[in-house]
């Protein structure tokens, strides 16, 4: 009986181990491959919703049903916290005059993957303004109480990246400088995609 | 009455001494507090005073900050206050959010003090000297991938002069600046740390509730924030992960580690709507009362000093 009860603890604390210890790069690149389309989709429908009015948009909670919403206007930025189905939430998209049906479907998309964050981001290249969209993945995982949660993150760039040998972004070809971006070194996915590992989801 | 201070003068000429050395103390006193009054400027005097620096000199104290992007960004903070940026990942929040006051109320004072150290390398702001170290001084202008941070390098310069002065218990094991501690503890900021600041820069009465680790317990949040709006600078220290939910995880250990300054709040419906200034903008949310104290840990209340209120 005792003997059964150590069996029991040791595959459990294996299984633990073999959880803790999944490799980030091999889920990031997986799971970039096996939703690239969508990826691509959101990147895609996101830019171009970005550009008519300039919003953020994601998931608080862990079943998906819980929305927060940044509207940027010129002199002010409007931070908002919604169920997903509730009718304040559609009122306040009609009320900025942004597009309702783009933002909801945008948010299915992000639904259907896990994608808990999207946003634009703005940094600096050679003292120039630069912008890449943000998107956080929340790792399905499972994850262990007073452990912080780990976030896949990834950015896409309009233009294409360089990178060092071990496939780390660079912040220009001529300085080997590594890129960090909120604080993270990013890996290459393709030339236009990075990825990296964070604690934090925006 | 002059007899008996005649005795006294005869007898105890050490007591009248005393009393002569008590009326010269009393009266400088009520001069001194005539003149500690709150230094204050206009914007427009300080766009005229910064006007005549076009011709400002690379500066030997700090060779990475370019002067003629140095003058533009002191004009931008100038033209727009609210645009001051503590960057990306950093921990210059709290100087960033006492930049406020000077930028509002004293801009000119502000001015000077950026061009003469900027000049000299050293200068006084307040009751305060700052001499800052080499290792600062080399490398304000330098930091990267902050984001807006990246193009103001007056304001790197601002930022890491305060924070390589002004200690605190947070930065006990990180006192010298080394390349990253902008995000590290070296630029760290407690509550009383930064009430200090902003006693001894700008000269402002501060009154403050809460710490870095117990919430200030006031009892009706709308209220009580209302009225100290109505009558000075209002910085709220809350938990920013919690304020901008960076993440999802349920058990929250919450300690507060973004400064904000209120520029307004209100109630709607049942709600309490704030408005306040980070990251070089405004920003309005609607929270309930529940949560505001969830994520408040300390509010600090600035107002001037002026002759009339003596």
């Amino acid at each position: 009986m005792r003997g059964k009860a150590v069996y029991t603890i040791s595959v459990l604390c294996l299984l633990l181990l073999l959880a803790s210890c999944t490799s980030s790069k091999v889920f990031s690149t997986d799971y970039y491959n096996q939703h690239e389309k969508t990826l691509s989709e959101i990147e895609q429908s996101y830019k171009k919703l970005y550009e008519q009015n300039r919003f953020s948009v994601g998931f608080t909670d862990r079943s998906f049903n819980d929305i927060s919403l940044e509207i940027f206007t010129d002199s002010i930025k409007y931070i908002y916290e919604f169920s997903i189905n509730e009718p304040r939430f559609l009122d306040t998209l009609k009320k900025f005059d942004l597009p309702v049906q783009g933002i909801v479907d945008l948010i299915n998309k992000m639904k259907s993957i896990q994608c808990i964050w999207v946003n634009n981001l703005d940094y600096y290249s050679n003292n120039q303004k630069r912008s890449l969209v943000f998107l956080s993945i929340r790792k399905l995982a499972f994850h262990l109480p007073f452990l912080n949660e780990k976030y896949y993150i990834l950015t896409f760039y309009s233009q294409p990246q360089y990178f060092d040998e071990q496939g780390r972004l660079l912040s220009t070809r001529r300085q080997r400088k590594l890129r960090k971006i909120n604080d993270d070194i990013f890996h290459r996915i393709n030339d236009k995609v990075c990825y990296t590992v964070s604690e934090r989801f925006r | 009455m002059n007899r008996q201070l005649k005795n006294i003068s005869r007898k105890r000429p050490l007591f009248l001494a005393f009393l002569l050395v008590c009326g010269i103390i009393t009266a400088s006193a009520e001069d001194g507090s005539r003149l500690d009054t709150t230094p204050l400027s206009t914007r427009k005097q300080a766009i005229s005073f910064l006007e005549k620096q076009a011709d400002l000199r690379p500066s030997n104290f700090w060779p990475n900050v370019n002067p003629v992007i140095f003058i533009q960004n002191l004009r931008n903070n100038l033209e727009d206050p609210l645009s001051i940026h503590e960057g990306k990942s950093t921990n210059f929040c709290a100087y960033a959010a006492l930049s406020y006051i000077p930028l509002h109320d004293d801009p000119l004072g502000f001015i000077k003090f950026m061009l003469k150290i900027y000049k000299e390398g050293k200068a006084i702001y307040g009751k305060e000297y700052f001499e800052p170290s080499k290792e600062v001084k080399l490398a304000a202008g330098t930091l990267t991938f902050k984001g807006e941070l990246d193009i103001r390098p007056a304001d790197q310069l601002w930022f890491m002069l305060l924070a390589d002065h002004f200690k605190g218990y947070l930065n006990f094991f990180d006192k010298q600046y080394n390349p990253g501690d902008e995000n590290r503890l070296w630029a760290a900021v407690n509550f009383a740390k930064y009430n200090r600041m902003v006693r001894k820069l700008f000269n402002y009465e501060v009154t403050a509730v809460g710490s870095d680790l117990f919430k200030p317990g006031i009892r009706d949040m709308y209220e009580y924030l209302a009225d100290k709006l109505a009558t000075g600078i209002v910085t709220l220290f809350v938990n920013n992960v919690n304020l901008y939910k960076r993440n999802q995880t349920r058990l929250k250990f919450g300690v507060p580690t973004h400064f904000v300054i209120l520029l307004a709040v209100e109630e709607v419906d049942n709600k309490i709507a704030i408005t306040y200034w980070d990251y070089g903008g405004r920003t309005r949310m609607l929270i309930t009362e529940r949560f505001f104290k969830k994520i408040l840990f300390g509010v600090s209340h600035a107002t001037k000093k002026t002759a009339d209120a003596r």
